[in-house]
């Protein structure tokens, strides 16, 4: 059986529209001509793809029809529609059908390549023609070969530049005549000609993993090495390596060297000319540098007042002085303060406005070569971590304190001006933000009051622990509802609620509350305001309240004592149960027993909403 | 250089056209590429545009930063099938020869919000430097294109450079011992001055709400043509306020939107002029 290989050329694809298109590409094979590829290409100017033993006739087909007892009614329109004689209708399983006959290879190829053309689904695509076809760049040519014979299209394309266009003798030996054709067709080959490359020169980095994209970038990789000026080693390391990865997607190597990757060309004239470029980017960059450390980073914190933080909520001058109240709020020393005051100046600096990626990273360099001390400078640096929701935490302990509260004041403007995210609307990043935060205490050991939060951004907050904690939601609910005063203590009352969720003790204050709750936590405005002890009448009523007197619960303090506490309740509970008739006669004696039941819920209740958690 | 371009893009059929008479930010908003992609009708044109962009300006200290620089901007309307073969042939009348270099076409998606325009294209890369910004479009004043043009905006301060082996602009040969610096290095100084710390705020602010209703006022006249000038005149009013420090983030979003909103109307009153013109000469 022969071999196809259809190839859709293109003009340069982007490497995003390339992987999109190499995880479609098996899945459009099999839905339109059957077999699944043996092999893909992907890369820039063409995806293609071979598949192996394709029958010469497609698989004849049985259409299912009406069932054989509505043969009267229905038989004769079935069989009109698919061109046959009623009585040529076949009988299977009870249904009337026809089979529909298979089609000769060659007449289908071109219906069933239109189709996979026309359908991928690229994220960002366009129209070029009166085709109407949607695709991620101009589809230039389609060729498909049945082993040697051509059944749509002529001829495929060599390199841009130094092949036109080329005979593909055979489907089985397109990635040969290709390869002859200064065209590498296969990405993962391509890869491997890059890394190995690379590591002839050796040292090379890729810290913004840039290789995926490079390898879609040409089709005939050539690795070269340069080096660019040392001057230019004045600039601060992530600067100079931004520049080399994002804007020019070259790799550094130490020093002053680098390594990049062309599709062709002279190697002496391509390497000089990448050379220039980067010297010419990094020159800009210096005159930049120079002029903002002229300036100084005392100078530039002077500058904040005029530029606006968030609409509504004052300039980076004003975000400044509330992060620094916030940092004494956290309980931050003179480093962490000192931060807080430099950690926004770089937004008035002319390197960031080019690399906003760096912000953080710049002011610390800035306010290094005006001679802070380090500990300064690292809380500088560190102030945007956690900046994924996985992504390591600040090291040192002023940088924990200034990114916790840079993110409580991002958080806390953004809620008061209503900018809580709704759905998957997140444009301030609240989400990340709140995320941080809430790892900033559990991981980072940070004390953060929950009197710090407004009520609906402590939803917000706490709500993020649901997913933090290796525990049940019940449990978190149930720990949010307790009196821990700061967002470590609801994760840990969380986690120590569950840890007792077998004890003795844990299900005597759970059953304590819960009869509490249950018979007195719908009758509140039936309940007396407050406990009057005259109107104390029974034994077993005396008892309960005496005994809930003595019940101690620490919001931060050992949880078996509390629940050793609590659970003293749940006998003398029981007695009060089989003694006491609650719904009493007396209006005034009964809103006194319903306010008694609901102190002994509300002081159970400091140690969480136990009606969260399900028996 | 230009002449090389002119007589290229001449010989394939493109009308030569001179820089438009106000100020812009791009070649794309020169009436010739903005209005005439709208509609059904070819076109194709190729011109200088001298560009303006007071942000850019960096008092002439910056050897890679100006606010006053040149495009070469040609459009093909629809795109024709080798329209990228074409383009490498220019590249070939500039004596650049594509076997010696490295050239590649990089993922540069164009957007311009105050237009309400998009388009998927690329950066042109020769030897690692952007020399041409090249895109499809897809949208122009929130319409989609009925023809798809092809847009091919050359820099020509990039491309000099490339050509001259010369590692900053200033240095650029201009004519015979007179140099880019020489011809521009003056006026870059004077206009950053303008535009960062002598533009009269409070004027530019009322100038801008007298060209937006300038231009609605010619949208009711049913005078898109004029009143896209006005458009023009706002957008370049709302840079200069953007270079003075005037405009907030908050009002920045509202400025674009009112500019947007005016480009809209004017492509909408465009098109249907062209339709008007299409039923009289059936």
């Amino acid at each position: 059986m022969p071999s196809l290989l259809l190839e859709i050329g293109t003009e340069e694809l982007p490497a995003a529209a390339c992987r999109e298109a190499e995880a479609q590409l098996p899945e459009l094979a099999r839905a339109h001509i059957g077999p699944a590829p043996s092999q893909l290409f992907v890369g820039p100017r063409r995806l293609a793809l071979l598949i192996d033993d394709l029958p010469e006739r497609t698989a004849d087909e049985w259409v299912k029809g009406p069932p054989e007892n509505l043969r009267d009614q229905a038989a004769a329109g079935f069989a009109k529609k698919h061109d046959v004689a009623v009585d040529e209708l076949e009988l299977r399983d009870g249904f009337l059908g026809v089979t529909v006959p298979g089609r000769e290879l060659r007449e289908v190829l071109p219906e069933q390549i239109d189709r996979i053309v026309r359908g991928f689904s690229f994220t960002k695509s366009m129209r070029w023609d009166e085709s109407g076809i949607r695709f991620a760049r101009p589809v230039r040519w389609v060729l498909a070969k049945l082993d040697a014979e051509t059944i749509v299209g002529e001829t495929s394309f060599g390199h841009r530049f130094t092949r036109g266009a080329v005979e593909i003798p055979t489907a089985a030996a397109y990635a040969n005549v290709l390869r002859s054709a200064d065209v590498e067709p296969v990405a993962d080959e391509r890869r491997r000609l890059i890394v190995e490359g690379l590591d002839a020169i050796g040292g090379w980095s890729d810290p913004g993993g840039k290789l995926a994209e490079v390898v879609h970038l040409v089709e005939k990789p050539i690795v070269l090495e340069s080096r660019f000026d040392e001057r230019f080693l004045q600039l601060p390391e992530r600067v100079i390596v931004t520049t080399m990865q994002s804007h020019q997607r070259y790799f550094p190597i130490e020093g002053n060297r680098f390594a990049l990757v062309a599709n062709g060309g002279e190697p002496n004239v391509v390497a000089a000319g990448h050379t220039q470029v980067l010297e010419a980017r990094l020159e800009d960059a210096s005159f930049t540098f120079e002029r903002d450390v002229a300036a100084g980073i005392d100078a530039l914190a002077d500058r904040l007042a005029a530029i606006t933080f968030f609409a509504g909520a004052g300039s980076f001058a004003e975000k400044a002085e509330r992060v620094a109240k916030l940092v004494e709020r956290l309980g931050g020393g003179d480093a962490s303060l000192e931060a807080a005051r430099l950690a926004k100046a770089d937004q008035a600096s002319e390197l960031v406005r080019e690399f906003p990626e760096l912000e953080g990273y710049i002011g610390a360099e800035y306010a290094r070569l005006a001679g802070y001390p380090d500990a300064v400078t690292k809380a500088i640096e560190e102030q945007y971590l956690p900046d994924a929701s996985r992504g390591p935490l600040p090291q040192t302990e002023p940088g924990k304190v200034l990114a916790a509260a840079d993110k409580l004041d991002t958080l806390r403007v953004a809620f008061e001006l209503g900018h809580k995210p709704s759905g998957s609307r997140d444009p301030y990043g609240l989400r990340r933000a709140a995320i941080g935060l809430v790892r900033l205490a559990l991981e980072g050991g940070l004390t953060i009051d929950r009197e710090l939060l407004p009520e609906e951004l402590r939803e917000f907050v706490e709500e993020r622990l649901e997913s933090l904690l290796d525990v049940p939601v019940e449990y978190v609910r149930a720990a949010r509802a307790s009196n821990a005063p700061d967002l470590g203590g609801v994760a840990r009352r969380a986690e120590e609620l569950y840890r007792e969720r077998e004890s003795p003790e844990f299900e005597g204050v759970y059953t304590a509350y819960d009869r509490a709750h249950r018979l007195a936590g719908k009758a509140q405005e039936e309940a007396a305001p407050q406990l009057d002890r005259g109107l104390l009448v029974e034994d077993a009523e005396k008892e309960l309240a005496e005994t809930l007197a003595k019940v101690a619960i620490d919001g931060n303090g050992d949880i078996k004592a509390a629940l050793e506490s609590g659970a003293e309740l749940a006998p003398v509970m029981e007695r009060f149960f089989d003694e006491v008739l609650v719904m009493a006669e007396d209006e005034a004696v009964r809103a006194n027993r319903l306010r008694l039941l609901l102190d002994v819920r509300d002081t159970l209740g400091a140690l969480g909403d136990f009606s969260q958690i399900p028996r | 250089m230009i002449i090389a371009l002119e007589r290229y893009w001449a010989d394939y059929g493109c009308v030569l056209m001179q820089p438009y008479h106000t100020e812009l930010a791009a070649g794309t908003m020169n009436p010739n590429t903005f209005l005439r992609c709208l509609g059904p009708k070819p076109w194709s044109v190729a011109y200088v545009e001298p560009v303006i962009r007071p942000l850019d300006g960096r008092y002439g200290e910056n050897p890679f930063r100006f606010q006053h620089y040149f495009q070469y901007q040609v459009v093909l309307k629809p795109a024709p099938e080798n329209v990228l073969d074409l383009y490498w042939a220019s590249l070939d009348a500039l004596g650049i020869d594509l076997r010696r270099h490295d050239m590649r076409l990089v993922e540069d998606d164009w957007e311009q919000p105050t237009l309400g325009a998009w388009g998927l294209g690329w950066e042109v890369w020769c030897d690692g430097m952007e020399i041409t910004q090249w895109t499809y479009f897809q949208q122009l004043g929130g319409f989609d294109v009925e023809l798809v043009p092809a847009e091919m905006t050359y820099g020509l301060e990039r491309l000099a450079m490339f050509l001259q082996g010369k590692r900053t602009a200033f240095e650029l040969e201009w004519a015979p011992g007179v140099t880019w610096g020489d011809v521009y290095l003056e006026a870059e100084r004077e206009w950053s001055r303008y535009n960062f710390e002598e533009a009269p705020v409070e004027v530019l602010t009322g100038r801008f709400d007298e060209y937006e209703a300038e231009c609605r006022h010619l949208l009711e006249s049913g005078l898109p043509i004029p009143a896209y000038d006005q458009v023009l005149k706002c957008s370049h009013t709302f840079n200069l306020l953007d270079a003075r420090g005037a405009i907030s983030v908050t009002e920045r979003a509202a400025y674009i939107g009112r500019v947007r909103k005016l480009a809209r109307g004017v492509a909408g009153a465009y098109l249907g002029t062209q339709e008007e013109d299409a039923v009289a000469a059936a």
